[in-house]
């Protein structure tokens, strides 16, 4: 190389440095777009997998440790939504992934992303043959969130079919009957029950279900009596004994387990849950 | 042909690749165990998950590490010449070489597939998980599923190598390759399942179909479910993934000693 040529490179290389040096300042005071550490993206469902070399399983690995790590505290309202989409894609990717569906469960309905939860934990109650949590959490999530007793109640019969031990299968079933007592559409409420007595192995819980049947069948009868008393008085009622004293029903009705019956705030006759405070 | 099956495998074994498989082995373990530690709940599963994945990506590479060293930088070089200067057909040179890749990768999974199998069966002192996984014979097949899936690779990338003239393109097309045909199942099912409504991506639901027809979808070659949650696969989609894997495989293999039949090394 000759010394001109030597000279130019030395040049070249001066002036590149100094444009580097030049712009690195420059670049220290321009302005950063603000990234959140949390969740602001979901990428599309063939992007994970194809960085993850085609591994779905990979990927769903991937997005539930995002997930996992994911510091909730610091989430606006619509990351939550952004949460909701990249669990779904990992229960699609990966339906029995149990750590995915248990922080579905545990997070997204208080953020109201119930359907998203519902979605993950019906995938997982399907693949997770052995599992009871998915279909017990979902029944649950059915209950309090969607105020579906009656879907509550069913998902609840499907968790105790997966529990191995038959005193636990009896508790869950209880709670399964227990949460058809709220179902505003008592004729269906007892249809449930009465099934479920039938299909009961055990005979003193057979027994039991029975006596809510006709603890159901008695709230029907002064739910119908009240009806009668609004459109024959053309008020509701203030309390149930109104319903003797008018000759609408001979007698109160004796509930078999003693707690009696009550109204709620909407002015509706329940069942209720305890023994009244005497 | 046993000659260059036997001298593949020793070649491959001085080629420092045991202490390659050694030191991924390592990396394997470590980021497995690694994953586990994130998972609340389920941190065996989770481990074996991440483990085979990891065990699937280092078998693949290995495969196309070894097609690329034993056949493709043997042609660059022209040292295939004196192996073709046997009285042999140069179709027996492919296809030793090829059962010398199998059974460097069988070898390196039975390696790999015994370390991974510690360290999750170790993950257990810590914390029981309610939902046990299932090692033993759902585990090795698991694993063997991964073999095939690798030998279906390098069955390719021997293909490309017959005729490349590139350095390295059978490398990078075999990693095509193997992305390719892995990601294939997840598209073809989330199409079939009706995309979520998205009517653009169903306009491609007849190219996915299309696609089929040439590139193996790898991922019926992933039985993990079984090992992780106790879900067997279904026999008849392991028996023809197995037929789909073996008569690809045999049938690149038939091109490429055709294409190596004929190639003219000036």
């Amino acid at each position: 190389m000759t010394a001109r040529a030597q000279y130019k490179g030395w040049l070249a290389a001066l002036l590149l440095a100094l444009v580097f040096v030049g712009t690195a300042e420059r670049l220290k005071s321009a302005p950063r777009k603000t990234i959140s550490v949390e969740m602001q993206v979901a990428l599309p469902l063939f992007v994970q997998v194809f960085m993850a070399m085609g591994d779905r399983y990979l990927a769903a690995n991937l997005a539930a440790i995002r997930a996992l790590v994911v510091a909730t505290g610091r989430m606006q309202p619509d990351e939550f939504k952004i949460l909701a989409k990249v669990q779904e894609d990992v229960s699609w990717l990966n339906p029995g992934h149990e750590d995915n569906y248990y922080i579905a469960f545990a997070i997204l309905p208080q953020y109201g992303e119930v359907d998203a939860a519902q979605t993950i934990l019906a995938r997982a109650g399907r693949i997770r043959f052995f599992d009871y949590h998915p279909a017990f959490f979902y029944g649950f999530n059915q209950w309090y969130y969607k105020h579906d007793p009656v879907g509550a109640a069913a998902w609840m019969r499907e968790a105790a079919k997966k529990l191995p031990d038959p005193d636990q299968q009896l508790t869950m079933q209880n709670m399964a009957a227990r949460w058809m007592d709220k179902a505003q559409d008592t004729e269906l409420a007892i249809r449930v029950v009465t099934t479920m007595a039938k299909e009961a192995r055990r005979k003193d819980f057979r027994q039991y279900l029975e006596l809510r049947v006709a603890r159901l069948r008695q709230l029907q009868q002064l739910r119908m009596a009240a009806v009668a008393f609004r459109e024959r008085f053309g008020r509701p009622l203030s309390n149930l004994q109104e319903l003797v004293d008018s000759g609408i029903l001979p007698a109160l009705p004796q509930d078999p387990f003693g707690f009696g019956f009550g109204f709620d705030p909407q002015g509706e006759i329940v069942l209720r849950t305890s023994p009244p405070q005497s | 042909m046993w000659q260059f099956m036997l001298s593949a495998g020793r070649a491959g074994l001085r080629s420092r690749s045991i202490q390659s498989i050694l030191i991924l082995g390592a990396l394997l373990v470590g980021v497995a165990y690694l994953a586990a530690s994130f998972s609340p709940r389920q941190p065996q599963t989770v481990a074996l998950d991440v483990g085979l994945s990891g065990l699937r990506i280092t078998l693949i590479l290995f495969a196309l590490f070894w097609v690329q060293e034993l056949v493709a930088r043997e042609i660059e070089r022209r040292t295939v010449l004196f192996a073709l200067t046997y009285p042999v057909a140069r179709g027996r040179y492919i296809i030793g070489r090829y059962l010398g890749v199998l059974g460097l990768i069988a070898l390196a999974a039975v390696l790999l597939g015994m370390l991974l199998w510690a360290v999750v069966l170790s993950l257990s002192k810590g914390y029981a998980q309610a939902f046990a996984i299932a090692p033993g014979i759902p585990y090795w097949s698991t694993v063997a599923g991964v073999w095939v899936d690798a030998a279906v690779v390098a069955a390719f990338a021997l293909w490309v190598a017959t005729f490349s003239t590139v350095p390295m393109l059978p490398l990078a097309m075999g990693l095509a390759f193997a992305v390719a045909g892995k990601s294939l199942g997840v598209v073809a099912e989330y199409l079939a399942k009706g995309a979520e409504g998205d009517m653009d991506l169903m306009r491609f639901a007849p190219v996915i179909n299309a696609i089929q027809w040439v590139l193996p979808d790898l991922s019926r070659l992933d039985w993990r479910n079984w090992p992780m949650y106790g879900l067997a696969p279904d026999g008849q989609a392991v028996g023809l993934g197995l037929i789909l894997a073996a008569s690809y495989a045999a049938l690149l293999l038939t091109l490429a000693v055709m294409t190596f039949t004929r190639r003219d090394f000036e």
